[in-house]
């Protein structure tokens, strides 16, 4: 039971934030699929730049990997604005854009890696290998039956989320620059005529999706394998954008929607691991979420709304 | 001068094939109702879009409280205090009133000392009282798309004076109403005027300027035609300043005579999606050379039963027979094909395809047979040959002739548009649905005169319409229906307006 919790919540909590992300860029009307990609090149800058001080510096484990996180969210925001070059300043077809971004992020990040490794480090590996992360436990909450698990061997990233998650809440809906996002995604020509600028809110929103999405990849890469390799890429972008959908493009619903693909997943591994099944069966475990996604899209899909010029493109002569 | 809040200095505005605005002079006076009146494309909007920065003028200077300024951007026009209703609002529909309102200039406040955040109890405050001063009755915490169009307009209302507005520009803002709506709204626009704003209101609807405003300028095909004391000057004199040419609004028609049955509808009953009966046991029919119409309070089946008609609705119950046939499971093309004509309500969602040209929309109901399609590819010359003709046969104006986005021209030219369409057919039944809503004088005259005309060429005609003064005008039969039913069927010759009136209102029931 403690595995479920406390695996379900270090998969959970980065889905949020990557979804988070997907939800700034999509209720400012800009459909965003490139998530996948953005986690990975954010993953990979993070990845690098760890690799980078432990090569080169004497900076310690634990202040590495804050400022891997950092790196990551960076990386993912400079990749991100590609994304929103050319959705916005170029007008392009944002799935299209999305889905090559994808694929880019795939190609380049396995060229550079390889290359990076030859030339920098002096070896060949198609990964960096980071260090591994530590983990605590709250004293006397974690001692709590059953529910303490939520308390025990968290991952600090987890704590950096939450944080970061409830800012980015606290931005989208009390701000002014949220409403105006917000506002854009529904009727970008009542944002102009407001004297906002359309194409900077939407740009920014974007860029904002690509920190986040940095973010959670660097958490992925510290939570499930402690180094960066393509199999960062198995689809949890994806996964986020499934994930805000089912939360309706709202952070708080968003949240039970991760939580839910986390717990199914941990409880699978815990599954097969009670029933000591074989080891091929942890693969078809690792499908559970994208089963839940399918099942919940059945039952979702109708009272659901997407903003309401989601995918768009804002011209401004159009009546 | 010194009062003119407002002075526009030989304006002139050229769009590629149109002089939209001709060396137009005109000064608007602090705290009065100014109006604008032309008919579609004289160049109202236009007038008022260069005042709202919106567009530049190619010519003429802009001279707000006495100074001359240029006006690049709304948020210039804003700066100055002027504000603008546009015909298409711009509203944030899963928003609430206040965000809506308060959009683009979001009061703070500062939480712990530290995070500023949306001070929407203050703005909402605000609005309250707002709404309180001038009449507007609006709830600030309502979702805009839970609203009907009339709250939305005292939202865009709001939002002028929520900031500060003291010129207020409204375009057209009693085409989108119903006639107890727009009652309210010019009560609202006095109270705005009494309370010291100056206010310029952009229509072709003779009586309201009659009712509320001060002075009016006519505009006609882009030149000002005269300033004019509303007190000192008829509608009717108005109306033929405004069309350019002597206007009586009598239709002159033959005595009807009667002719064979085209259209037989018999015992139709419809229900909608939420199992409410709105057609219920309707029957009448359609003759040769005969215009029959249905009168009605919006709302009560008439635009049901006429979707039912033209295939657009299936019946729950009863059949329509067409010339003989039975045509209530044929598919709308079929329709078509035994030549009934529909010309929709909804001319943007249902009449046209918005992002295609001219020429396209004005073949849509026949683009599949030779000329336009030979063995099974179009041939666009045929396109432009049957829109250039039908363009200059009903005069409908557009900047670019065939190749013009049908999206980017007036209300009243896409619906002479759709109407020259089905004209064009040659059909035997036509089926009209408010063809005259939201037109100018010279355009609703037009195209009665065009329906009359398909009458005395023995074509059955089914309109329906909500204006009375249409219905009496044209008709030869009159169906008035109450809620699905119909509640009397008369002959013209036989029944007065006022009448019609009380069945309207279901006062009156006639087996």
């Amino acid at each position: 039971m403690n595995s479920i919790i406390i695996d379900g919540l270090s998969f959970s909590l980065p889905l949020f934030i990557i979804a988070i992300g997907g939800i700034y860029s999509e209720r400012s009307g800009i459909t965003n699929l490139a998530l996948e990609g953005l986690l990975g090149f954010g993953a990979f800058t993070g990845g690098l730049t760890a690799a980078i001080i432990y090569q080169f510096t004497a900076i310690g484990g634990t202040a590495s990997m804050y400022i891997a996180l950092f790196a990551a969210l960076i990386g993912g925001m400079v990749y991100a604005m590609l994304h929103a070059l050319l959705c916005i300043r170029f007008k392009a077809n944002q799935v299209i854009s999305g889905v090559v971004i994808n694929i880019l992020a795939t190609a380049l990040t396995a060229f550079l890696t390889n290359q990076i490794n030859a030339s920098l480090f002096g070896k060949a590996s198609n990964r960096f290998v980071l260090e591994v992360s530590p983990r605590f436990s709250i004293p006397l909450l974690s001692e709590i039956p059953v529910l303490g698990a939520f308390f025990t061997s968290i991952y600090p990233f987890e704590i950096v989320i939450l944080a970061v998650a409830l800012i980015m809440w606290y931005i989208l809906e009390k701000t002014p620059y949220g409403l105006r996002l917000r506002a854009a995604g529904d009727n970008p020509q009542a944002v102009d005529a407001a004297g906002v600028n359309v194409e900077m809110i939407r740009f920014s929103a974007v860029m904002v999706s690509g920190a986040m999405s940095g973010l959670g990849g660097m958490c992925f890469a510290y939570s499930i394998s402690s180094n960066v390799s393509p199999s960062i890429f198995s689809g949890y972008g994806y996964l986020s954008i499934a994930a805000f959908i089912f939360g309706n493009w709202k952070i708080g619903p968003t949240f039970w929607a991760c939580i839910l693909f986390g717990f199914a997943r941990s409880a699978g591994y815990s599954l097969v691991n009670v029933l000591a099944l074989p080891s091929a069966y942890s693969d078809l475990v690792l499908t559970l979420p994208y089963i839940i996604t399918v099942i919940l899209l059945l039952f979702v899909s109708k009272a659901n709304k997407a903003p309401k010029s989601l995918g768009e493109v804002y011209d401004k002569g159009k009546r | 001068m010194a009062d003119d809040i407002v002075v526009l200095d030989h304006i002139t505005k050229r769009f590629p094939r149109i002089v939209a605005n001709d060396d137009i002079s005109l000064s608007i006076k602090k705290g009065e109702i100014y109006a604008l009146l032309g008919e579609n494309g004289a160049g109202k909007s236009t007038l008022m879009s260069v005042l709202f920065g919106l567009y530049e003028p190619d010519e003429g200077r802009i001279f707000i409280r006495g100074k001359e300024v240029k006006i690049t951007s709304p948020r210039e026009a804003s700066a100055l205090n002027i504000g603008m209703v546009h015909q298409h609002f711009k509203l944030v529909s899963d928003q609430s009133v206040t965000e809506n309102i308060i959009l683009g200039i979001e009061p703070t406040v500062k939480k712990l000392g530290l995070f500023s955040k949306i001070d929407i109890k203050g703005a909402r405050e605000r609005i309250k009282k707002l709404s309180a001063d001038f009449g507007l009755d609006v709830d600030p915490d309502a979702k805009i798309e839970d609203l009907p169009v009339s709250a939305r307009q005292r939202v865009e209302i709001l939002k002028m004076l929520y900031r500060d507005a003291e010129i207020l520009i409204f375009d057209e803002p009693t085409a989108v109403l119903t006639p107890q709506e727009i009652e309210s709204l010019l009560s609202v626009i006095k109270s705005l005027r009494d309370g010291g704003k100056t206010i310029v209101l952009i229509t072709h609807k003779l009586d309201e300027i009659k009712k509320v405003a001060d002075r009016c300028a006519i505009l006609c095909r882009g030149k000002l035609v005269g300033v004019y004391d509303v007190d000192s000057i008829s509608t009717q004199e108005m109306a033929s300043l405004m069309v350019g040419y002597e206007y009586s609004d009598e239709v002159n028609k033959e005595e009807y005579t009667g002719g064979e049955s085209i259209l037989e509808v018999n015992n139709i009953t419809l229900y909608n999606q939420d199992k409410v009966k709105v057609v219920d046991n309707v029957s009448f029919s359609v003759h040769k050379g005969e215009i029959v119409s249905i009168a009605g309070v919006a709302g009560n089946g008439q635009v049901e039963l006429a979707d039912v008609i033209a295939g657009m609705l299936t019946p729950s119950s009863g059949t329509i027979i067409y010339k003989g046939n039975d045509i209530t499971d044929k598919t709308i093309r079929e329709r078509t094909e035994a030549k009934i004509a529909y010309i929709p309500e909804d001319r943007q969602d249902v009449g046209l395809l918005l992002d295609y040209d001219l020429s396209v929309n004005l073949a849509l109901k026949s683009y599949y047979h030779e000329p336009y399609c030979s063995k099974g590819i179009l041939n666009p010359s045929e396109f432009r040959k049957n829109g250039e003709m039908l363009i200059k046969q009903y005069d409908i104006r557009s900047s670019e002739g065939c190749s013009t986005i049908v999206r980017s021209m007036s209300g009243g030219n896409q619906q002479k548009a759709i109407i020259a369409r089905e004209i064009s057919l040659d059909a035997d039944l036509y089926i009209f649905v408010q063809p005259t809503r939201g037109l100018d004088v010279g355009a609703i005259k037009n195209i009665q005169e065009r329906i009359i005309a398909l009458r005395e060429s023995g074509k059955a005609v089914l309109l329906i319409s909500l204006e009375l003064e249409e219905i009496m005008n044209l008709s030869d039969t009159i169906i008035v229906m109450y809620n699905g039913r119909i509640q009397a069927v008369k002959k013209r010759s036989e029944v007065t307006a006022n009448e019609i009136g009380y069945y309207m209102m279901g006062a009156k029931h006639e087996a």
